[in-house]
């Protein structure tokens, strides 16, 4: 993987490229904040994020086995008391609403993991330890033939380095 | 002829001195960029001598209670005042307390982020370690509360031969349920948002042992925007999740009482009562928390005292509804018309236990009044006076349910009384110093402080000034004027 590095002390001139490289695309491209900024996030105009589906299935995956666990308890080997009945939804809901959190909130991490692609192992290319202390950054992934258009966009926008990595 | 005077332009400094300001404008007018950020929480990571003295007196309570809790095993649990039929004593009431403490952080760190609450910030990694450790600390209790604890996992309800069949229908079993469940969540939602601080220590450090061990506990995490997009958004699944589970978990608590039939805990109020208590007595530990810390840290900076004012209203809140709680006790037990409520209140209020009473609702209803006065809000030493109080008022409270109605049932040969003894005491302070000791390793290895969430409330480097209001790409904000980040 080859690609072009920026880095970038201010937020709008981080904008200002990001939004040079929607209109002109030149390769994928990969913007590093050390907080998220909601600027960031319009320029990119990123699809809504998948967990969400993570965390509706697990939730429901969760209230369907708590409601299912107890009942099934209560079934397999009857503790009758005072004439209730064996298997009572009302308390049953105290199992179905915690364990709807917790397999729901394990769901929700998994989506996070899944959608976000970590852990990583390796740091790979792309990546400035300044990232996450206060730099902004941007990774473009350009055909060889226009790496050093991308190098001047990124310097036109703002970038106060820019490097080539492989 | 009058002169017309001119006013004075209004600096950071005194908006700030200014109570009841509007807290976003000047929400860390001392922090000027990301760096000083990472430069001054990181810097808060290094032991100190206070810091090895603080653990040193943690350790020494840890090990006198584990001292009693050996004699205890060595002896059996008479040694522990168990005085038939009260067989709950200091562990139960020491339980709730600590499963009461671990509340706050998840209202601080899940409810007030919900409610874009911005006093949270700051101190809600401080609340949300208390919670985990707090919730560690009460899941001792029903194991010292075994004569044998090796065999503790015959508490759990799972379907087994060992003619320990799990009745479904019990409180108990609610309770495993729902206090596991809450560790769970809790020390994930912990972990979770540590996970981009740990990058910045992952990237600042420079012992290649410590690397390593931030870099596999960061997970590789490297700033981008598919990790940020997917992290905001789990993150804000994980709150939407926790609040509910942090009102379920303390009625589920409060069942173990309501749901059975002895006077004094057979009561509808029990579940809001509790959840009420629990938070009031988690934001006490907070502030006996986190005032020391900003002081000794070098952190009021970041943890303000608009940030405290802003807590100190939620005590003052729910002290209030305890408060209400307490008082709608006292009328059901008159009005009920019941002699063995009439009793139970009697001995509560002038009977044996008189004294413990006085403490709880000095402690609970009373000097929390002082809260009203904006004066004594913003007065750190007076907060940190207060939570002391009430720690031991909240402590109090579970005192007073369990011990008063557990002595005195319905029939007479059901009258007992109860006094804990040097081996309940010892374990307490013990709970105490194992709480202490996991609070303080964890400040010095990682951010009591959330590096990245305040990052988010600092003003990032501009090229260009913007008017307040509208972004940097120029477009005006979608949301309330006091979104942090925004230049005048």
């Amino acid at each position: 993987m080859r690609g072009v590095i920026g880095m970038f002390r201010e937020l709008d001139a981080t904008i200002e490229a990001i939004s040079a490289l929607k209109e002109r695309p030149i390769g994928e491209f990969t913007v590093y904040t050390p907080t998220p900024r909601h600027e960031i996030e319009h320029a990119i105009d990123a699809a809504p994020s998948a967990v969400r589906r993570f965390t509706l299935i697990g939730g429901l995956a969760g209230v369907t086995f708590g409601y299912w666990i107890a009942i099934w308890i209560s079934d397999y080997w009857p503790l009758v008391v005072g004439g209730k009945p064996i298997a009572s939804w009302v308390p049953y809901t105290i199992f179905g609403f915690e364990v709807m959190v917790l397999i729901g909130s394990l769901a929700t991490v998994a989506g996070l993991f899944a959608n976000a692609r970590i852990p990583k192992i390796t740091m790979t290319v792309g990546y400035d330890r300044r990232f996450s202390h206060g730099d902004f950054g941007i990774w473009v992934e350009p055909s060889p033939d226009r790496i050093q258009e991308a190098e001047q966009l990124l310097r036109k926008a703002g970038a106060v380095e820019v490097r080539v990595e492989r | 002829m009058a002169t017309l005077v001119k006013p004075k332009p209004v600096t950071d400094v005194e908006l700030l001195r200014r109570p009841n300001l509007p807290a976003a404008d000047v929400r860390l007018p001392a922090v000027r960029d990301y760096e000083q950020v990472d430069d001054e929480i990181t810097g808060t990571l290094h032991p100190t001598v206070a810091w090895f003295i603080g653990l040193g007196i943690a350790i020494f309570f840890l090990l006198i209670g584990a001292l009693a809790w050996t004699y205890q095993i060595y002896s059996g649990l008479g040694v522990a005042g168990y005085n038939p039929p009260v067989m709950w004593g200091v562990y139960i009431v020491t339980f709730v307390f600590w499963v009461g403490i671990g509340h706050a952080g998840t209202l601080i760190s899940a409810i007030l982020y919900l409610f874009r609450a911005g006093f949270r910030t700051t101190i809600y990694r401080c609340a949300e370690a208390m919670t985990v450790f707090a919730v560690m600390t009460a899941g001792l209790f029903p194991i010292l509360h075994l004569g044998r604890p090796w065999k503790f996992f015959w508490l759990i309800p799972y379907p087994n031969w060992r003619y320990l069949w799990p009745q479904m229908k019990s409180p108990l079993v609610w309770d495993v349920f729902a206090i596991l469940t809450y560790l769970t969540v809790s020390t994930t939602f912990l972990y979770i948002g540590l996970i981009p601080d740990i990058a910045v220590l992952r990237d600042r450090e420079t012992n290649p042992i410590r690397k390593r061990i931030f870099g596999m506990l960061s997970l590789g995490w490297r700033n981008t925007d598919r990790e940020w997009r997917h992290f905001v958004r789990a993150y804000l699944f994980l709150a939407a999740f926790s609040t509910p589970l942090v009102l379920s978990v303390h009625s589920v608590v409060s069942f173990d009482f309501a749901m059975s039939l002895v006077p004094g805990w057979h009561t509808t109020i029990f579940p809001p009562y509790f959840v009420a208590g629990a938070i009031y007595s988690g934001i006490g530990m907070v502030f006996t928390i986190i005032i020391p810390l900003r002081k000794y840290f070098g952190l009021k900076h970041y943890v303000t005292i608009n940030d405290l004012d802003a807590a100190a209203k939620l005590a003052l809140f729910t002290s209030l509804v305890v408060g209400v709680a307490y008082m709608n006790e006292w009328f059901v037990g008159w009005y009920s018309g019941s002699p063995a409520e009439k009793q139970f209140w009697a001995n509560r209020l002038w009977g044996p236990w008189w004294w413990a009473s006085a403490i709880l609702y000095t402690c609970n209803m009373v000097l929390p009044l002082s809260l009203f006065s904006q004066h004594l809000r913003r007065n750190t030493t007076w907060l940190w006076i207060l939570s002391i109080f009430i720690n031991i008022g909240m402590w109090f409270e579970r005192f007073i349910i369990v011990e008063p109605a557990l002595s005195h049932e319905f029939e007479p040969w059901q009258w007992a009384t109860y006094h804990p003894t040097w081996v309940d005491y010892s374990i307490l302070a013990g709970s105490f110093g194992w709480f202490s000791m996991w609070f303080l390793l964890f400040i010095k290895q990682l951010p009591v402080v959330a590096i990245s969430e305040v990052k988010e409330i600092v003003k990032p480097r501009l090229r260009v000034r913007h008017m307040r209001g509208v972004d940097v790409t120029g477009h005006h904000l979608p949301f309330e004027q006091d979104t942090p980040g925004e230049y005048d």
